[in-house]
């Protein structure tokens, strides 16, 4: 009875996924009915598993599943080229050309890495201590903010040109978060 | 007409192109500063998933235990510990890993961080200790992945770094992504070097994103937790990181050193199960063993959640102070209860650890073809970096070279040898790279390499243990390891052109 379920639910999951592949791999704009159903038998996967695992495990084994029948299905449809061919649609965007130099490269490593370090681990420290809510809850909101956060920052910083917008914004948002985070133990 | 003009127009305002080159930049800037680091803990996580099946590798010959154990096993198996952590001196905090979904084994471990000193024995289905577990590799391996070998603190904090590039990269690789929905099923092999290689980067990525989102954000607050917690220890707890941490995870033992009886553990899971009878033992800590201020941590797990367990709060006289609600509590306690087996997918049994082996394996390959296509850009524009295309090669194919050697090491020398020799091995490759005539040739040399030393690997273990394995999963990594053999020295098929700078560049022109 699992295993049926499973494969049942595999089996949307793979239906899904080809729903989608015939939808995209059309030169013509996507058919709207392949995409719903698409989806909807993505959906089903999910909530296939979700019924035989609980919601919890079964999703996270949903995604699982959904990642590896979706490379099955971008290997069962490998395009072999001979030679050298580069067709004007396939060229893709370059990156921006930027001056460089090693000040510059250090100066954005250091925005990169240490200050949107200091500034995400102030948000979220700043969340730990005073966010209304069980302190287990605040310091995990907390704590799984300081790596999006970083990423993220991390993400902004090197890709904006501007040095000192960055800068600013930085320093801004690590000054009032650890005067939320350092604020009640200062007063009292 | 005209408002279909001013989607397309909105639409394009969204991910302009000049949007997308910046954080292409970005992107590219982060993938090439962290690449070696993210490639090494990727790869070396992606192995970590199997740390029990390694563990069991090295050590075919201790037993399995297949049926659950009883609660008085568990009673045993602690009296057992703790005496030979009294002979060896260590009688501090004792840990039982129960056997279940992670491992077939029972495991007694005992700790006295005072006089640092540690041990780990396999124990049979009665809570006998059988044998000293004896498995070095997985052990180097553990530590490669959690901390590089470093000093502890700072090697976690740098593999917490490392799990926010990684993040980062995902977040950008997104955003610079445009056609992300139209070429989500495209893989174009051979012809250009570049569009394959940005076909596979990009396919593998974005298919596996929910996963790799998962392992990068889970690993980099598993190695970012010291640091998050000492400053919020400075913020709220006096500076004291110890009573921030017992927030999340329970109760500690009290300082009281009076002798006392270790605590019935047969009782406190019988307890847990007269509420939830389907209850599992998967782990037990006992903190200060035997002293009137013991603490017991019992860890069981009940069908349908993510976390390893829940943590339930005993006192050593056997009174319950309360569980951690890992399983079914709230939001954060059940998401601190699913960051662990998150990232080392030990939820689910064998059937997830493989998912999260091609998975891992996918995230491995998506680093290291980041870097190659920075490079086949820079040989499609005319301006070959061939002395990065030779690094580059000696930093991922040297790595399977370095592990397999360690492994060997780790099989026939002693456990001092297996860091150096790691160590000179990914060296030596990145040193014999500047003598080669191409990046290809070094992929193909140390691809060759690796499969020659890991089936030496697998040839010396089946030697050493042929005849006394009693445990199959020794068969099964073996078989997997000969399985990577063979993918290794199976040779892809270069794209045409690639070889020949100057076809690169004709094709340019």
């Amino acid at each position: 009875m699992v295993i049926a379920e499973a494969l049942t639910g595999t089996l949307l999951l793979l239906l899904g996924v080809v729903g989608l592949a015939l939808c995209w791999r059309r030169r013509q704009p996507p058919k709207w009915h392949l995409r719903l159903a698409g989806w909807l038998g993505i959906a089903g996967g999910m909530a296939v598993y979700a019924h035989l695992w609980g919601a919890e495990a079964g999703i996270a084994y949903g995604s699982l599943a959904l990642s590896v029948v979706a490379y099955a299905v971008v290997g069962a449809g490998i395009e072999f080229r001979a030679g050298p061919k580069r067709a004007s649609r396939e060229v893709a965007l370059e990156p921006e050309e930027r001056s460089t130099g090693w000040r510059r490269g250090i100066a954005k490593s250091l925005l990169a890495i240490v200050l949107s370090g200091i500034a995400s681990i102030g948000v979220g420290v700043a969340i730990a201590v005073s966010m209304p809510m069980p302190a287990v809850d605040r310091i995990m909101l907390g704590g799984i903010l300081v790596p999006v956060l970083w990423g993220a920052g991390m993400a902004w910083t090197l890709s904006d040109a501007r040095l000192l917008r960055a800068t600013i914004l930085l320093t801004a948002v690590s000054a009032v978060s650890y005067g939320i985070a350092f604020l009640p133990k200062v007063v009292s | 007409m005209d408002q279909r003009v001013g989607a397309k127009r909105r639409k394009r305002i969204v991910f302009s192109s000049g949007f997308v080159r910046a954080v292409l930049a970005g992107h590219s800037a982060l993938g090439l500063a962290f690449a070696a680091l993210i490639y090494v803990v990727c790869l070396s996580g992606t192995l970590t998933v199997f740390l029990y099946e390694f563990q069991r590798w090295e050590q075919p010959d201790a037993p399995i235990v297949t049926a659950p154990p009883t609660p008085e096993v568990f009673n045993a198996a602690a009296l057992a510990g703790y005496e030979q952590a009294i002979a060896d001196k260590s009688a501090h905090d004792l840990f039982i890993v129960a056997p279940g979904t992670m491992t077939p084994r029972l495991i007694v471990s005992y700790h006295d961080h005072e006089a640092n000193i540690e041990g780990h024995w396999i124990a049979d289905a009665k809570g006998r200790l059988v044998a000293r577990q004896h498995a070095p590799w997985s052990e180097f391996l553990t530590h490669l992945h959690t901390n590089l070998h470093l000093p502890h603190t700072w090697g976690l904090f740098l593999v917490g770094l490392t799990g926010v590039a990684l993040l980062s990269s995902l977040v950008s690789g997104l955003l610079a992504h445009p056609r992300i929905f139209k070429d989500a099923f495209a893989l174009r092999w051979g012809g250009s070097k570049r569009l394959q290689e940005a076909d596979l980067h990009n396919r593998l990525g974005v298919w596996g994103l929910p996963f790799h989102i998962a392992v990068s954000l889970t690993g980099a607050m598993l190695g970012l937790s010291t640091l998050i917690v000492g400053v919020l220890a400075l913020a709220a707890y006096d500076g004291d990181s110890g009573k921030a941490f017992s927030v999340l995870l329970g109760p500690r033992a009290t300082e009281e050193e009076t002798p006392a009886p270790l605590p019935d553990l047969a009782a406190m899971i019988r307890h847990v199960r007269s509420t939830k009878p389907d209850a599992e033992v998967v782990t037990i800590i006992i903190q200060h063993a035997a002293k009137t201020g013991q603490i017991v941590n019992l860890g069981m797990r009940t069908p349908g959640h993510l976390a390893l367990s829940n943590a339930y709060y005993f006192k050593g006289d056997g009174t319950p102070i309360g569980d951690g609600g890992l399983e079914s509590g709230s939001f954060g306690q059940q998401v601190l209860g699913a960051i662990q087996p998150l990232h080392f997918g030990w939820f689910g049994g064998l059937t997830v650890k493989i998912l999260y082996g091609l998975l891992g394996l996918a995230l491995t390959i998506v680093t290291h073809s980041g870097v190659t296509i920075w490079l086949a850009r820079r040989r499609d524009k005319g301006r070959p970096a061939e002395r990065w295309e030779r690094i580059w090669a000696a930093v991922a194919w040297g790595q399977p070279l370095a592990l397999a050697a360690a492994a060997l090491i780790a099989l026939v020398a002693a456990e001092p040898f297996i860091l150096p020799v790691y160590l000179v091995c990914t060296l030596a490759a990145i040193a014999l790279a500047v003598f080669m005539p191409s990046g290809d040739f070094t992929n193909r040399v140390l691809r060759f390499m690796s499969a020659a030393l890991l089936f030496i690997t697998v040839g010396v273990h089946g030697y050493m243990w042929g005849t006394r394995t009693i445990d199959m999963m020794a068969w099964g990594v073996s078989g997997a390891m000969l399985l990577a053999v063979l993918m290794l020295i199976v040779r892809r098929r270069s794209p045409a052109g690639t070889q020949n700078p100057d076809m690169a560049g004709q094709r340019q022109a």
